[in-house]
């Protein structure tokens, strides 16, 4: 089989976005990044969806395109930024800089993935070359997880409760009105 | 190249990670940096999700082949907590400088 409609479909998919994760660094208007963010998500789902994860394509949708960006717009809808507040005052010269550490950060990434012998060894991922084997043809269901999930990292799911509750007595007391630190630190209100 | 490889899936993760790399070094809007770190994340995702995948296809029984998975919930949860924190301290600041912009909280400046 020369080739497979999953691997271009995941190339596509990964072409948009790309192409989306370079607006969101360059449009001014942080909703118009909000917007591309969740066109960004859909796309990378639909990658998580082609690498047999269909419940993490799932979750992605629903938990940053649905909560993590609706969160995002709110904020952006409380500030209620005028067009000169959200003016930025970039140099050229740190544009260049950045895009030289970036462009110097991935031609390394990029020398690494290509000269490392594990990944080159690596088979094929398109569909039609996995084995046909229950142990593969069931890894990454909704069940499998579950069962993984619940039965040999039960400590890790309960810590992370615990963490989102601490998220969000923190994320209440920051926004509480009146209780703003102010300049020497200290309490007000 | 019409098929799909671990090193074409790691270069595609590692090009959005560059590009919330130049988002962070070259904008000043904190919400545009804070998406910037959810660019990140994701493509850390795409990596673990990418080396998942080569696991079960290099072997017909598989160890663990759900660890990855489970790894990228666990991020995604703290991602979750990370996004809430990080906008209440952006409205807390913008309440205190009535700013958005981390070149004007010049505060640590030496």
């Amino acid at each position: 089989m020369p080739e497979s409609i999953d691997a271009i479909v995941f190339y596509l998919s990964a072409i948009v976005a790309v192409v989306c994760s370079a607006v969101i660094v360059t449009r001014k208007n942080p909703v118009y990044s909000a917007v591309f963010m969740v066109l960004f998500f859909i796309a990378w789902a639909l990658n998580f969806l082609i690498l047999r994860a269909p419940f993490l394509a799932v979750i992605q949708v629903l938990v940053y395109g649905g909560a993590i960006m609706v969160l995002y717009l709110f904020v952006i809808m409380l500030l209620n930024l005028k067009p000169e507040e959200i003016k930025e005052e970039v140099t050229t010269q740190r544009k260049v800089l950045s895009a030289i550490a970036s462009v110097g950060l991935f031609i390394l990434l990029a020398w690494a993935i290509r000269t490392s012998p594990k990944v080159n060894d690596a088979p094929i991922l398109s569909n039609s070359f996995l084995p046909d084997t229950p142990a593969v043809t069931e890894a990454g269901s909704l069940e499998a997880i579950a069962m993984e999930l619940f039965e040999e990292h039960g400590l890790a799911f309960e810590l992370t409760s615990i963490l989102i509750l601490i998220a969000i007595i923190g994320a209440i007391y920051l926004t509480k009105k009146g209780k703003a630190l102010s300049h020497d630190g200290t309490h007000t209100g | 190249m019409t098929e799909l490889t671990l090193d074409n899936v790691l270069l595609i993760a590692s090009a959005i990670f560059c590009v919330g790399v130049y988002g962070i070094l070259s904008r000043q809007n904190i919400i545009v940096i804070l998406m910037c770190v959810e660019l990140m994340l994701n493509s850390a995702n795409m990596v673990l999700v990418g080396f998942g995948r080569a696991a079960i296809a290099s072997s017909p029984t598989p160890a663990s082949p759900n660890m990855p998975q489970i790894f990228v919930i666990m991020i995604l949860a703290v991602a979750a907590a990370e996004a809430g924190v990080g906008l209440a301290i952006l409205l807390a600041v913008f309440r205190k400088w009535r700013t958005t912009n981390a070149g004007e909280l010049h505060l640590l400046n030496g």
